[in-house]
């Protein structure tokens, strides 16, 4: 092959994995909002309870923000300081994260394909929610206000 | 607002209670990856011109490289070492630190992609050197530029294969 197709051919490989990685980013930490008339789509019951995730923290009164992490995961610890920060802001919502390392039933379970993923629970244990990849601040705050009926302006930011 | 305080996690993990290898400025590993990127890139060129011996030796450094982080650490990678060295004194501080697990798992996973490359081409199948490279360029690509973690999502699926994470001891970074 000559040098002029190989290098049309490198930077053909170099945009096309630009263009799948802007995809990637497009798609990373929005809420999608889970259709509350089915569920099962998600693979999970009506309504959690902590047991489910094997959590012995209480699921919170407004809302919850279940992270599932596992040990090899470099967004997780990151993406806890944030969940667990976004938790604290507003009244009623709890914040846990849950190890996948040793939990293939749980991965299995709720389809987890990347972690970190999050589920944002109503005060019923309903998902309502679900994030893959680190959340994005904005839309966690927005699904947490309509949950627990508030708009705290001032902690918007 | 009573949410819960520490959170604790519901299945601590026994990772955290072993010494483990120190923590990373995560631009570290993804400065890596972008020399890396760029050197499998030229294994790509070098490949679709024909110069497969070329092409070869280079994918054989790359593998060496990568099997040096998979096995010393992340952080003890050269590119590491360099970056510690000549990048950061100039940078700000990092805004978090980062396990070095992760990337060293990722390490291991270019390793794997250019030890095929390799062996295909020790086998008589110079295309696989180039394909392989491309394969393992993708990835790095996607870490540097993105800082996607194609490790983080494979480990995961390693998990729910029932491969990874079974026994009581995870398997840290190996």
């Amino acid at each position: 092959m000559s040098s002029t197709s190989a290098l049309i051919l490198v930077l053909v490989l170099v945009s096309g994995t630009t263009v799948l990685g802007l995809f990637w980013r497009s798609r990373q930490g929005r809420p999608i909002v889970v259709n509350p008339a089915a569920p099962e789509a998600l693979g999970v019951p009506d309504a959690l309870t902590p047991a489910d995730v094997s959590s012995r923290v209480p699921f919170g009164a407004n809302a919850t923000l279940v992270q599932f992490s596992t040990s090899h995961c470099a967004r997780c610890p990151g993406t806890q300081v944030l969940l667990a920060g976004l938790a604290r802001s507003r009244p009623g919502v709890a914040h846990l994260d849950v190890d996948l390392t040793h939990r293939r039933d749980l991965a299995n379970r709720f389809g987890i394909l990347q972690t970190p993923t999050t589920l944002i629970l109503d005060g019923t244990g309903q998902v309502r929610a679900r994030i893959g990849g680190v959340p994005n601040r904005a839309g966690v705050l927005r699904q947490l206000d309509d949950l627990t009926g508030s708009s705290h302006a001032q902690f918007a930011r | 607002m009573p949410s819960s305080p520490a959170e604790p996690r519901p299945q601590p993990s026994a990772r955290r209670a072993r010494p483990d290898r120190p923590d990373l400025d995560p631009r570290g590993p993804r400065f890596g990856a972008a020399i890396t990127a760029v050197l499998l890139l030229v294994v790509v060129f070098l490949s679709l011109t024909g110069a497969s011996v070329a092409a070869f030796v280079l994918l054989t450094i790359l593998a060496a490289l990568f099997a040096w982080g998979a096995f010393a650490g992340a952080g003890r990678h050269p590119y590491g070492v360099l970056f510690k060295t000549v990048v950061r004194p100039r940078l700000g501080p990092p805004t978090a630190l980062e396990k070095a697990a992760p990337p060293t798992f990722a390490q291991g996973v270019g390793l794997l992609v250019t030890v095929t490359g390799v062996v295909l081409g020790l086998a008589g199948l110079t295309p696989a050197v180039g394909v392989a490279a491309g394969v393992a360029f993708v990835a790095a690509f996607l870490n540097a530029v993105f800082d996607y973690c194609l490790g983080c999502q494979l480990y995961l699926l390693l998990v729910r294969a029932g491969i990874l994470g079974r026994g009581p001891t995870p398997l840290a970074g190996s």
